[in-house]
């Protein structure tokens, strides 16, 4: 094997590369630290984070407050927004001078974008989309929890003789740090040198949308014949969940649900991580909009529903009745979770 | 006059190609009109669709088009070719139109799925192969040997869709207290292929049939009861296995063991009944009688007809591999369907077809349908064998 | 510009998910017994090839590393309108990360000669880490572009219009070619095999290379190149959906039910839609 580019003897810190998008941490950075500062108090070494965009400098105290003992600021305007070159370019620089021992990034797609393109260029191995990470109890190495073959199969990964161990971690799996704003930590300013020849891709447009549409949603509540044309519950507990509301044919048939919507055989194929399926039977031509879902969770008043076969759990209710008690103990899960949040 | 917008080309190459795949089939046409009447499509849209169009262009070798009913509306329910004075095959032709678009990729969305689902699943609704068995839990049915009478080929629809799987259920306890031997072919049951040849891919249709016919003759399948009266049809009409490989639709079976006195007597409480006869079985097989004979062999069952019934029989919209593309809920044949079952009176709309029972089960709860429910012949027969058997909840029905 | 367009589309042939074990001995993986079938994102990449040549013509090579089972595959491919394949195989190969797997891939698309597009699928439904397609690009030195949805070539030069996924919406990107372009899963329908070209596709040409007929460094391939090794494995929950009923009175139901839904909110993310 061909060696990285410095020895783990060389090794140390664990750093995190912080997306931002428009000045603001993206969710998955906040949840880095949180996770990366417990994986650097174990291994008794520093959390570092490097922000990289235009003006990102105050992003520093954000990521401090968050757990981070020092953070890298690299600003230049061709590093907003996000595109491959750029920002390769700025961590590679960044990590060759630093030479982390762990560097984890958080897998969206323009982390795993950038994650992939720069585990060729520091010659390092790069763990996907973890799940979980925890640190082997003789080594100090990171182990990298995955999940492939479509979720039927969990693996243990880590990286031994390169470095920067590196992985991407999967958005929504660790909890949010709870901010200590009278944290103190240390910011450096990265210095960037970057030209346009160095930006082969070229942003024309960018739309950022509210409501990711039923196909690329990740939480899904989806309605049926039992909502008797009341989805009003439905997008309650959509919203306070941050889930997209989908329907059956028989809703959009009766005009409850735009075609848009439609989940099923003539309607789309969705895969989220979760459906909630409320007051649908189950008809074949439905499931099959559901059928890649990580997790379904039905309700149905009808005891003989086909859904339930469909379902990793169900309840036999009435909607009406099992959502306003579900919603309230949501909302109030909510609550305290955003207590932390600035 | 007027109706075309500017002078036709005629491309001599293609129209060699729709006559050639036609088999000319659409020269006999005197352009009657009378297939663009009696088309269902009719029923639910302020105005036909132009069926008589579509065979003219046919005749000029053009692929439809301005104003002609769109090929891909058709349920192959054969109306109109049941009342065609010349006896035009038309849906053959549209089958055909059908067959020349795939070699242009110029089909509905969805249908290229449906063939990769056949392709890499072995069933048009794209579930897992390895699902295939699962409808037969806990039932201990045998392998397919040479000991047995019957091959029961569940199909896809029956083997994968929860409602189905009941139908499925009820043949083999059926079957079981006829004293029939039978097998089955588990999960290695192969597609039919009959997705395949409503949406007209019949080149990928020889591969499915030259691979399944091997099948059949390397087990020695000879009676091949099916659940759906669309993979009977398909077997018969498209399979050459062998002299003895003789497929027949369940309902025929039923009434053979009916008539041979080999079911013990079957009594329900009262139940009026209509029944709905599938395209599949009646128009295009004259199959009207055997049906109608089983179910009328249940005591306690009063059988009505509807209007529209045997040749006159409304199709119920899911043929054609309309089973795989849209239709607006108002355009839906099932919707008039099941209105004119209501008007019988009847508690259970009766039918022997996997396409015609979702049809007209969605057709119930679009019209909001609460008297009446959809249920399959087996269904009600299996029904009939209580207490011989263990009770199938009445009412439980979706 | 004379030069016809040749786009190279990497294949991968996969287990079907729900049929792949976890031998309980050897606690490694038993994909011995599941059936296979082409990565369902490939074919998406594929269909996005065959589109490209059908409105600005060339020609599409296939790519694909692993063992001669996935001959009958290539052909599937080639069916469908691809007019060459080619498949690196050799023991050497074996026990790849992406380290080493886009490593290789790279070699095979320089061995293959010029070219103006890679398309690969998003990620592959086993592995799933989709870092493969980055990794090519960096091997090759040319620039990329993933989660694509759409793509198209502005007329006159050599560049790539495209419309790509980001978290929190869609960018429209454009770049110069040669590009390794991954497809997003589900962005459009692939067709079907044109059964004409079956008969062809069946004796048609597949090219197979071992480790010797690319310009490789041993050290770089298989096991040797991997940078990462999987520490253990095992069965996640059952593929089979649960079924599990929820008990209790309806206030023990609903709470039940809040506990499981709970790990799949993101508390921030009603806050991100602000985006």
């Amino acid at each position: 094997m061909i060696p990285s580019h410095y020895s783990p003897e060389e090794a140390r810190g664990i750093w995190l590369y912080l997306e931002q998008e428009d000045g603001r941490l993206l969710p998955v950075a906040r949840e880095l630290l949180g996770k990366g500062r417990q994986l650097a108090d174990s291994l008794g070494v520093p959390l570092t984070g490097l922000v990289a965009g235009k003006s990102v400098a105050h992003l520093a105290a954000e990521a401090i407050a968050d757990g981070a003992d020092e953070v890298i600021v690299a600003e230049h305007p061709l590093l907003e927004p996000y595109t491959t070159d750029t920002h390769t370019k700025a961590v590679t620089e960044a990590v060759l001078g630093g030479k982390p021992d762990i560097l984890l990034i958080g897998a969206t797609t323009n982390g795993r974008d950038l994650a992939g393109r720069l585990a060729v260029r520091l010659r390092t191995g790069l763990t996907a989309d973890c799940t979980d990470m925890t640190l082997d109890p003789g080594t100090g190495l990171l182990l990298g929890q995955v999940v492939g073959f479509g979720g039927g199969v969990v693996a243990s990964i880590k990286c031994e003789r390169h470095r920067p161990q590196m992985a991407t971690v999967r958005p929504g799996v660790f909890p949010l740090p709870v901010a200590s704003p009278s944290r103190r930590g240390g910011v450096k300013q990265l210095p960037v040198t970057l030209s346009e020849q160095d930006l082969r891709i070229k942003v024309l447009e960018r739309e950022s949308r509210r409501g990711a549409g039923i196909t690329s949603a990740e939480l899904l509540v989806i309605g049926g014949r039992g909502t008797r044309g009341d989805f009003s519950l439905l997008r309650q507990l959509a919203d306070a969940l941050g889930a997209e509301v989908g329907a059956t044919r028989v809703a959009v048939d009766n005009g409850w649900a735009d075609h848009e919507q439609q989940v099923g055989q003539t309607g789309f194929i969705t895969r989220p991580k979760l459906a909630i399926v409320l007051g649908a039977s189950g008809a074949l031509q439905f499931t099959v909009g559901i059928a890649d879902a990580e997790t379904v969770v039905a309700v149905n008043a009808d005891e003989e529903a086909p859904v339930f076969e469909a379902a990793d759990y169900y309840s036999v209710d009435d909607l009406f009745q099992l959502l306003p008690p579900l919603i309230r103990e949501i909302q109030s899960n909510r609550g305290k979770a955003l207590v932390g949040q600035r | 006059m007027g109706e075309d917008d500017e002078p036709l080309t005629l491309d001599d190459a293609l129209w060699d190609r729709i006559v050639q795949i036609t088999s000319g089939a659409a020269a006999a046409c005197y352009q009657c009109g009378a297939c663009t009447a009696v088309c269902p499509w009719g029923l639910v849209r302020s105005e036909s669709i132009n069926v008589r169009k579509l065979m003219r262009r046919s005749q000029l070798g053009l692929q439809g088009g301005n104003g002609a009913a769109d090929p891909w509306l058709c349920t192959t329910c054969g109306y109109c070719k049941a009342l065609c004075p010349r006896g035009v095959d038309i849906p053959g032709v549209i089958h055909s139109l059908r067959r020349e678009a795939w070699r242009q990729n110029a089909v509905p969305k969805g249908l290229r799925s449906l063939l990769w689902d056949v392709h890499w699943d072995g069933n048009p609704w794209g579930q897992p192969p390895s699902q295939r068995f699962a409808w037969a839990r806990g039932l201990d049915l045998e392998t397919f040997g040479p000991n047995h009478d019957l091959l029961f080929y569940a199909g896809c629809s029956a083997s994968y869709d929860r409602r189905l799987q009941k139908v499925a259920r009820a043949l083999v306890a059926i079957l079981r207290a006829a004293g029939v031997r039978f097998g089955v072919l588990g999960e290695a049951e192969p597609c039919c292929g009959e997705g395949v040849l409503a949406v007209g891919n019949d080149e990928y249709l020889e591969e499915i049939v030259a691979a399944n016919t091997r099948l059949f003759r390397e087990i020695g399948a000879r009676k091949v009861m099916t659940v759906s009266p669309h993979c009977f049809d398909i077997f018969s009409s498209h399979y050459t296995v062998g002299e003895e490989f003789r497929p027949v639709h369940y309902t025929q079976f039923l009434a053979e063991l009916v008539s041979g006195g080999r079911l013990p007597p079957l009594a329900i409480d009262p139940l009026v009944v209509t029944y709905q006869d599938p395209c599949y079985l009646g128009r295009k097989h004259d199959i009207y009688e055997q049906p109608r004979s089983v179910l009328q062999a249940v005591d306690g069952l009063e059988l009505r007809e509807m209007d529209n019934n045997r040749e006159q029989g409304l199709c119920c919209g899911g043929g054609g591999g309309r089973m795989w593309m849209e239709t607006p809920a108002q355009e839906r044949f099932a919707l008039l369907r099941v209105k004119k079952a209501a008007a019988t009176g009847a508690q259970v709309l009766a039918t022997a077809c996997p396409a015609c029972l979702a049809c007209l089960d969605d057709g119930l709860k679009v019209a909001g349908e609460e008297s009446m429910r959809v249920m399959d012949i087996a269904e009600i027969v299996e029904m009939g064998l209580v207490p011989a058997l263990e009770p199938v909840a009445q009412g439980a029905m979706r | 510009m004379n030069r016809s367009l040749h786009t190279i589309v990497c294949l991968k042939v996969v287990p079907k998910p729900e049929e792949v074990r976890i031998d309980p001995e050897s606690l490694t993986l038993d994909r011995a017994h599941a059936r296979s079938e082409i990565n369902p994102s490939d074919m998406n990449a594929l269909e996005s090839a065959l589109a490209l040549k059908d409105r600005y013509g060339g020609t599409i090579s296939l790519l694909a590393m692993g063992p001669t089972l996935f001959e009958p595959f290539l052909r599937v491919a080639l069916a469908m309108g691809a007019d060459c394949a080619y498949l690196l195989s050799d023991r050497a190969f074996g026990g790849a990360d992406t380290l080493a797997t886009s490593y290789t891939l790279a070699a095979g698309i320089r061995k293959i000669g010029p070219f103006d597009l890679v398309l690969c699928g998003e990620e592959s439904s086993d592995g799933a880490t989709g870092q493969v397609p980055p990794g090519i690009a960096e091997w090759l030195g040319v620039t990329q572009v993933t989660y694509a949805t759409e793509l198209s070539l502005l007329s006159g030069r050599w560049w790539l219009r495209a419309r790509r996924d980001f978290s929190s919406g869609h960018e429209i990107v454009t770049t110069p070619l040669p590009a390794v372009v991954s497809l997003r899963s589900r962005c459009n329908e692939p067709r079907f095999m044109d059964m004409d070209r079956r008969a062809w596709a069946r004796t048609g040409s597949v090219t197979v290379w071992s480790a010797q007929d690319l310009d490789v460094d041993p050290e770089m391939i298989g096991l040797s190149g991997s940078a990462t090794v999987v520490a253990g494995t095992q069965e996640a929950s059952k593929r089979d959906r649960r079924r599990e009923a929820l008990k209790g009175s309806i206030d023990e139901r609903a709470h039940a039910l809040a506990e499981i839904i709970r790990p799949y909110i993101d508390g921030q993310r009603a806050a991100a839609q602000q985006f």
